[in-house]
């Protein structure tokens, strides 16, 4: 593929994964928990990852959040962000690469949803000083079990439809 | 369930058990180190503070002061008075409180018997916007 091709390609991503974000915070939650999300933009990297490798995974979900805090104006949930986009991209991507025998899309999904909330609770508790922020996690743990699952299973059909049509684009 | 593989069931397996053990941890964690203490007030002084402790279960501690006399009992992570020379004895028939910001007052003997919590006082610990 052309280095413009992939580049367009890119920031089409980067901006269908912004779309999700903003999308997602209008869709409640049927329990109320702060800072559990549905992690549709997940779904993106998690693409990205997978059709264009590791360097443009980490590029889309920086680049998502980065510009997120642009759009939001929250400083620190963009701090939250990029520490569990980074962590879990490379998570997901270790996953995919060397254990794609063992876990499906769904798992390397549910892994990279923990890793994210992993992520955010550890900048939580190091930004707030308090340790006792760490009792906040079996619950999104729990939490990102269904979200994981779910973003997991819709990347399934994604990464199936997009070789399929673009095949050519994607013959390296 | 579809396209799960014998890898994700494990790791689903795995996380419901790892979460709920660690939920129970936390829950009994939480429950024996609730951080208050008794606090004494006579005259809006505070003149005492007992942290609870099981050795303290069943002693008493006599509150005499130039406005009367007070026996307080310290029990399992509660309090009462037991003895009280004021004529209506509220405070003795109220019994024991336990739970942060409940108070004892005998207001003949200008006393007051408040549980606090060690770090601070309020529900909310922090806000983060």
């Amino acid at each position: 593929m052309k280095k413009l091709n992939k580049m367009i390609f890119i920031s089409i991503l980067v901006s269908i994964g912004l779309a999700l974000s903003v999308l997602e915070s209008a869709i409640p939650l049927p329990i109320a928990m702060p800072g559990a999300r549905l992690g549709l933009s997940n779904m993106v990297v998690l693409v990205t990852l997978i059709v264009f490798g590791f360097k443009d995974g980490i590029r889309v979900s920086v680049l998502k959040s980065t510009v997120l805090m642009l759009i939001t104006g929250s400083i620190s949930s963009f701090i939250y962000s990029l520490s569990g986009a980074i962590l879990s991209s490379i998570m997901m991507y270790i996953a995919f690469r060397f254990f794609s025998r063992v876990f499906s899309l769904i798992g390397v999904s549910i892994i990279g949803a923990l890793s994210h909330n992993f992520a955010q609770v550890s900048v939580a508790s190091a930004m707030m000083n308090n340790l006792r922020i760490y009792t906040y996690l079996p619950f999104l743990m729990l939490m990102s079990l269904f979200t994981g699952y779910f973003v997991g299973l819709t990347s399934i059909y994604i990464v199936k439809n997009l070789k399929r049509n673009f095949r050519t684009l994607f013959e390296r | 369930m579809i396209f799960l593989t014998k890898g994700d069931k494990l790791l689903i397996v795995i996380v419901i058990i790892l979460s709920f053990s660690s939920m129970g941890y936390i829950k009994l964690m939480a429950l024996s180190d609730a951080e208050k203490y008794v606090s004494v007030q006579v005259n809006g002084e505070e003149i005492k503070r007992i942290l609870f402790d099981s050795k303290l279960i069943g002693t008493t501690i006599p509150v005499k002061t130039q406005y009367g006399y007070n026996l307080i009992e310290i029990g399992d992570e509660k309090v009462r008075v037991i003895e009280a020379d004021c004529p209506d004895k509220i405070d003795v028939k109220q019994g024991y409180i336990s739970k942060i910001g409940e108070t004892i007052v005998c207001l003949p003997n200008k006393m007051v018997i408040e549980i606090k919590g060690l770090d601070n006082d309020t529900e909310i610990d922090i806000i983060n916007r």
